[in-house]
């Protein structure tokens, strides 16, 4: 069985002449959460805008269940993936939330009721419910990021990229976010993040691929990514290992990228010296 | 006039895609003046309905003209002359901080303001707004893309305004100019010949010696 | 030795205030005191009051955006509602969240963006220099004079945005959230910056900032704003430990979660560990 997104020997670059990306290959199975980290300007945001058409390969493929993108609409894409900016002003137009959370699913041609269950849900899932009526301006940035965040969700699209969805966000909004993840991979969505969150990245994906200009230098599970002998791969794109994982080195356990992880592996050690 | 300019310059080359830029607007003016000038009774030739007049065909030259005119002027103007120049400049000779401000920010603004509007298409686009199909549909993009584009400027002039605020802005004493520019007698014959030539030809105008109308 | 301590750098008296058209206050009876060479950190959930507590500590509200002020703001025992836009600039400095738009958009090089705040003053070109060229230094950007300001990482156009207000030699600074767009490594770069200038020059710092991780390393003391009040505020590492963080809406330390985790399992953190506290011994060496 192919993966539903495969990106075959992809080069992509600007009209300005930047190359952005370079020979990316990457597999990703249904159902997968995976995060892109590196520094800004390695490439994470012009991938991500490859798997919903928005740009274009320059050389390579990208196929989607096996089709190629080429050629079919970005308007047509829409429906299979969703893609939630980082900035939420370049999107908010409406003058009420529940219409500017409506407007995706309208487009994809959702029908009606369909509609209305899908903006609810999503606003419930962001804890937007009560300002269904609210003009999005009247809402805090931080809130305003959470809106795009459900204009996006509520499109039901089987693959949801999210664009640095943290930012901005205090300790409740970043748990919510966390949450959203989990319940979408448990719907068999696929989650795709972008994020300089090391720990947001350990402890909601399973898998972590870290660019640096424009290649993929590291792809595993949070464990191999953030084991020792990482740690030179990761510093040379200014990437930090989370705190538990610099601890679990140290404590000899091996690698534990998690608070979870690391204490369960302390724990396991003690009872077998016990 | 100010073609003249433009090649003494010898920018003439760059000045292409100034003109071309006017050729939907040109091929309006055109089309609509030759066939529709209201009362004009001079038929060049009728085809089934269509009538187009030589009152409508000069008209059309005329305007034209002028929008060819004013297209490369701003082409000679935005080409020759280097953003800091001309504010530096404006700032020597005295011109308020705020009017020499708006006019670099304005410039300034250009390329921002483009990349802006690229991300805004990017994400309605994302939102399954159609901008690759049908026209009608496309039409429906107007509000999702604009609406955007203004609040978010309105969002920025803020943040922005504060932030130069602090920068003691509104300072009373006249700031420091950085650079006297040069400023030959060449340059300066210039612009006095072509000051006369505006008032000259404004006058010419206005007195109908020219035929505008 | 002196009885009497010098005026504090920036101090708010039982502040309160309200914007433009509403009719709610969005701070009420804040009482805080910044001293020379202090940095203070700021932390609280969205829509606190954070921000605002920023452009009023600042002396921007209401001088630029008006609003009602109760209470006092003193910078050096000044009030701010007595100084004009250009003393305010030279006694307070502020950078914002996003760095592009707060530099002027006017300037072709660094150097000149930089200049902006010195030359609004009028000051002697050669004063102007001098200036541009210390303030550069002290944020490390000498080399990115000659650059465009448009066409640099969000890290560095930060680190522009930095020097060009401390042109101005503020004795305060005030920050609202300034690496919450910025990458691992300009985090780091503007963050190691802001700790070498409350060191090197003495220059007072209130900071807004969700990164708990960064205030730990830099802040002397923490203020935990809710619903517009003080709730909490001491030594930073006091009030960072502190249990009741999380349920204000607060994310605490990598480390301090650590331990609560390990505490709740019964296990110790080994003094052994210390090492991988420090954020730069994990990865080795800088640069």
């Amino acid at each position: 069985m192919t993966a539903e997104i495969v990106v075959e020997n992809v080069s992509f670059v600007y009209p300005d002449g930047t190359h952005a990306l370079a020979d990316v290959d990457l597999q990703i199975p249904r159902g997968h959460r995976i995060a892109i980290v590196g520094q800004n300007g390695s490439g994470k945001s012009t991938l991500v805008r490859h798997f919903n058409g928005l740009l274009r390969p320059t050389t390579g493929r990208i196929l989607l269940d096996g089709l190629d993108t080429v050629g079919v609409h970005v308007a047509h894409l829409a429906s299979r993936v969703g893609l939630a900016f980082q900035n939420p002003d370049r999107q908010i137009f409406a003058g009420r939330v529940k219409a500017e959370v409506a407007f995706g699913p309208r487009n994809i041609g959702m029908a009606q009721v369909e509609v209305e269950q899908a903006v609810y849900a999503a606003l419930e899932a962001v804890g937007l419910t009560g300002q269904a009526d609210t003009n999005p301006y009247d809402l805090g940035y931080s809130r305003r990021k959470l809106l795009a965040l459900a204009s996006v969700l509520a499109m039901r699209t089987p693959i949801v990229l999210l664009d640095e969805p943290t930012t901005g966000q205090d300790a409740r909004g970043v748990a919510r976010v966390q949450k959203i993840v989990s319940d979408l991979a448990d719907t068999g969505r696929t989650v795709i993040g972008i994020s300089h969150d090391m720990r947001f990245v350990a402890e909601s994906f399973e898998r972590v691929v870290v660019m640096r200009a424009g290649r993929i230098i590291l792809d595993g599970t949070p464990s191999e990514v953030f084991a020792r002998e990482s740690w030179d791969a990761l510093a040379s794109t200014y990437l930090e290992p989370p705190l538990p994982a610099r601890i679990g080195v140290r404590a000899g356990v091996g690698s534990t990228p998690t608070d979870a992880l690391l204490v369960e592996a302390l724990s396991q050690r003690k009872v077998a010296a016990s | 006039m100010v073609t003249a300019t433009a090649a003494s310059a010898g920018i003439g080359r760059r000045m292409v895609p100034f003109a071309l830029a006017t050729i939907p607007l040109v091929a309006s003016i055109i089309l609509i003046n030759t066939f529709l000038f209201p009362g004009a009774t001079d038929t060049i030739v009728s085809i089934g309905p269509l009538a187009p007049t030589w009152t409508g065909l000069t008209a059309a030259a005329q305007a034209t003209l002028r929008v060819l005119a004013f297209a490369l002027s701003v082409a000679v103007f935005s080409l020759t002359t280097p953003t800091d120049d001309l504010l530096t400049d404006l700032e020597r000779r005295g011109v308020g901080r705020r009017a020499v401000f708006v006019i670099g920010a304005a410039i300034g603004m250009v390329p921002r303001l483009v990349e802006r509007a690229g991300e805004i298409v990017d994400s309605q686009r994302a939102r399954g707004l159609d901008t690759e199909g049908a026209r009608w549909r496309r039409v429906r993009g107007v509000v999702p893309l604009a609406a955007p584009m203004i609040s978010s400027a309105l969002t920025e002039v803020e943040e922005r305004t504060l932030a130069l605020e602090a920068r003691a802005f509104s300072a009373p004493p006249r700031r420091t100019t950085m650079r006297p520019l040069p400023d030959d007698s060449q340059q300066r014959a210039l612009r006095w010949g072509l000051l006369v030539f505006v008032v000259v030809a404004v006058a010419a105008s206005v007195s109908g010696a020219l035929g505008i109308p | 030795m002196s009885a009497s301590t010098p005026a504090p750098r920036l101090s708010l008296r039982d502040v309160s205030y309200g914007y433009v058209g509403t009719s709610a206050n969005v701070l009420q009876g804040i009482d805080l005191e910044l001293a020379e060479g202090r940095i203070v950190g700021v932390v609280g959930p969205n829509e606190a009051g954070k921000s605002t507590l920023c452009l009023v500590a600042a002396g921007l509200a209401p001088l630029a955006i008006g609003g009602r002020l109760d209470g006092t703001v003193e910078q050096d025992g000044v009030d701010t509602r007595t100084l004009s836009a250009a003393d305010l600039g030279q006694r307070v400095g502020i950078l914002f969240q996003n760095p592009v738009t707060q530099l002027s958009g006017t300037s072709v090089t660094v150097y000149e963006e930089i200049a902006f705040g010195p030359r609004n003053l009028g000051l002697p070109l050669g004063e102007v220099a001098t200036r541009v060229e210390w303030a550069a230094d002290l944020v490390g950007v000498r080399d990115l004079l000659p650059r465009d300001p448009a066409r640099l990482s969000g890290g560095q156009a930060q680190l522009v945005a930095l020097g060009s207000v401390l042109a101005l030699r503020p004795g305060t600074l005030v920050l609202d959230e300034p690496t919450s767009q910025l990458d691992p490594l300009g985090t780091r770069l503007v963050g190691d910056a802001l700790a070498d200038l409350a060191a090197e020059t003495g220059t007072a710092i209130l900071m807004v900032e969700h990164k708990t991780d960064l205030l730990a390393r830099m802040a002397d003391e923490v203020v935990v704003l809710v619903d517009g009040k003080i709730a909490k505020s001491g030594p930073a590492a006091e009030v960072l430990a502190d249990p009741a963080l999380p349920a204000l809406g607060v994310e605490p330390p990598s480390d301090i979660r650590l331990r609560a985790a390990l505490a709740e399992a019964g296990i110790s953190f080994d003094a052994s560990w210390g090492p991988a506290l420090g954020v730069q011994a994990a990865v080795g060496a800088r640069e």
